[in-house]
């Protein structure tokens, strides 16, 4: 019965105009950034989060989280219509995808993507509901040394994620973590490379260098050279699957829902690999595995379910323990302290309404994002039609204004510019950014609970080892780091890499 | 020289400068004790990692195996144009916001990319611009409230 209460009082948060309106917006935008490439949703949050400051904090997150799985659906029409991914998650989607265009099955392909999303999208939001709660209990019993020893795993769970030079990977976390001392010291007050210039006091800003690392660099790399795309022109009809697809597609979607429900709860680029994953397995247990990549409705409905279950998955670091599992994520983390919400084990019965408020937003929204992607597809195959020439510089102003509004600053434009080049000349000599703004993000509370631990510990470097999880946390991150030295850990790392390549996390 | 081996050594120096500045820094803010950690412990030791993991992707420049660059710098001979353009059209909006004031700023930056990054008509250029820089002004200073410099033309 305690879920019973629950779900009607996010219900009764949630069925307030405002809030139906901001679920909308989100969902809305989430489709359009989807749609779009060369605009992610790490880019699209952080452009509206400076929005956000003068509405009530349920409502932002809300529509924050509604761009992030939004996200999903879009990213799945543009794999399907223009063979370009608008989201890496959406890169194994072309496959298949796009072959059924190709045959005339545009329609039917569209169809069970979105209706796949939508079933996903409801168990994950399912599975969050029943195990953040208990989560957040356990999580009560973590102190400083728990902690430490967690976010040291996130990190290195990336890491080893990273494509290419794990100590490259290495190098951008310990950048992003020095990065992150800029600013006052939260212990003691005392100012760190500051040198008097009054916008870093606060440390560096999260929005100005997401968004030049994401936002900017991303348009910067796109500059390069004038995309070519090719739009299926023939009109999309039939997007109801019929019975034989159906019978196809229910058990991809369902093993896809699961399967990216529990990668998603892990750290890293969780929507990319259990897309990658579940078009893995299915293709495996297929009863026709060489009709992979032919066309086959499983191909689409699989993968597309597993990247929007992820998505709810994801949201269960951020519930439960304050931990960000993505870079997307990690804004959201930034959006709750900003609007002054303490994020940890508390974060649920502390503040019910945003939790269970967001929760039930995710049922409306997946049902506002069918309505959105099955009858109106005509207007996002429109909104492809938009040439990039044109589109780019308003992005760019986008990224400017919005960097701009947060504190009238020419000095966080100027950061953000920087963060920009930065991020594009790393990006060129193949760094990785999700280390790097992972580190930034949590890299204060980090460095906190590693002095806190240290203090109660007397100095004693071994408070990490004998508690049990912190130590369970400690052997993970261990292994994961000498896994190029283990060959059979080595090998699924190299597999895992060439999933994830070339994704923003 | 190789790409990979040449990418890699530039990027180590810059990281190998950054670690040292780090921890030459911390010394200056109090390092504390391992009992006691200070505002300067974490960019101290950080610092003494970067450095070491610079030193070491260095070496590895020199005798170690390194993962092969598959992508050269730029795709098109000519890419090097409009990149340098777009970031001195961003530093320029930057530096022209406050005397010029928001909308016409606007109106400059989004005309000088969509006419010159790639090429499109005058008319083009200038419809764009015009309905993106009123647009942008009724979005973010009408509807959003956000308090945009108005410029010494005061709008």
């Amino acid at each position: 019965m305690d879920i019973l209460s629950h779900v009607l009082l996010g219900a009764q948060i949630l069925f307030t105009p405002t809030n139906i309106f901001f679920c909308f917006l989100g969902v809305l935008m989430g489709t359009l950034v989807g749609v779009l490439p060369g605009l992610g949703p790490t880019a699209a949050i952080a452009l509206l989060l400076p929005n956000t400051f003068h509405v009530n904090p349920v409502s932002a997150i809300i529509m924050l989280a509604g761009i992030y799985y939004g996200a999903m659906y879009g990213g799945s029409t543009t794999s399907i219509l223009v063979n370009i991914p608008g989201e890496a998650a959406s890169v194994i989607t072309c496959l298949d995808g796009y072959q059924m265009a190709l045959k005339g099955r545009a329609g039917p392909a569209l169809g069970i993507a979105a209706f796949g999303s939508f079933i996903a999208g409801t168990i994950s939001v399912l599975g969050l509901m029943l195990v953040a709660p208990p989560l957040a209990k356990f999580a009560l019993a973590f102190g400083p040394p728990e902690y430490f020893s967690l976010m040291l795993m996130g990190i290195v769970i990336l890491i080893y994620l990273a494509s290419g030079s794990i100590l490259k990977a290495l190098m951008m976390a310990v950048f992003g973590l020095l990065l992150g001392t800029i600013g006052m010291d939260a212990i003691s007050g005392t100012q760190r490379l500051t040198f008097g210039v009054l916008e870093l006091a606060d440390g560096i800003g999260l929005i100005p260098a997401i968004m030049g690392l994401f936002g900017v660099a991303e348009v910067i790399t796109n500059v390069e050279e004038e995309i070519k795309r090719e739009l299926i022109t023939a009109k999309v009809k039939n997007l109801l699957p019929n019975l034989q697809d159906w019978r196809d597609s229910f058990w991809p979607i369902i093993r896809g829902s699961v399967l990216g429900f529990f990668i998603g709860i892990l750290p890293g680029p969780a929507p990319v690999i259990s897309a990658f994953t579940s078009y893995a397995i299915e293709k495996k247990i297929s009863k026709h595995p060489e009709k992979f990549g032919t066309g086959v409705i499983e191909g689409v409905a699989g993968p597309e379910s597993a990247n929007n279950a992820a998505t709810g998955g994801a949201f269960i670091p951020l519930f439960t323990l304050g931990i960000p599992a993505n870079s997307v994520i990690a804004i959201l983390l930034g959006a709750f302290m900003i609007h002054g919400i303490q994020p940890g084990p508390m974060l649920i019965s502390k503040y019910p309404d945003l939790f269970w408020g967001t929760i039930m937003s995710m049922y409306l929204g997946n049902i506002m994002l069918l309505v959105l992607n099955l009858p109106l597809i005509g207007l996002w195959v429109k909104v492809l039609k938009v040439p990039y020439p044109i589109l780019f510089p308003l992005i760019l102003l986008f990224c400017l204004v919005g960097v701009f509004s947060l504190n009238y600053s020419n000095v966080e434009v100027a950061l953000m510019i920087g963060f920009g080049v930065f991020g594009y000349l790393a990006r060129k000599f193949q760094y990785e950014m999700a280390p790097l703004v992972l580190a930034i993000v949590i890299g204060p509370m980090m460095e906190n609970n590693l002095r806190l631990a240290l203090t109660i510990s007397q100095g004693d470097p071994r408070i990490f080892i004998e508690k049990p999880i912190s130590a369970l946390f400690i052997i993970v991150s261990l292994v994961l780091l000498l896994s190029p030295f283990l060959p059979w850990l080595g090998k699924r790392r190299k597999k895992l890499q060439e999933k994830v390549e070339g994704e923003e996390v | 020289m190789d790409k990979a081996i040449r990418y890699n050594r530039i990027s180590a120096v810059f990281f190998l400068g950054v670690g040292v500045f780090f921890f030459l820094y911390a010394r200056s803010v109090e390092i504390g004790t391992w009992n006691e950690p200070g505002p300067g412990f974490l960019p101290f030791w950080g610092g003494v990692v970067l450095t070491a993991m610079s030193v070491a992707l260095l070496l590895m420049t020199f005798w170690g195996k390194l993962p092969p660059m598959t992508r050269s710098f730029f795709p098109q001979s000519d890419s090097w144009k409009r990149v340098l353009a777009t970031f001195l059209a961003l530093i320029a909006y930057n530096i022209f916001l406050n005397p010029l004031g928001f909308t016409l700023i606007t109106f400059l930056f989004v005309a000088f990319l969509v006419r010159f990054i790639f090429p499109q008509t005058w008319t083009r250029t200038l419809v764009v611009a015009v309905l993106s820089s009123v647009a942008a002004r009724l979005l973010f200073v009408n509807f959003l409230e956000t308090q945009l410099p108005k410029g010494f033309l005061g709008f």
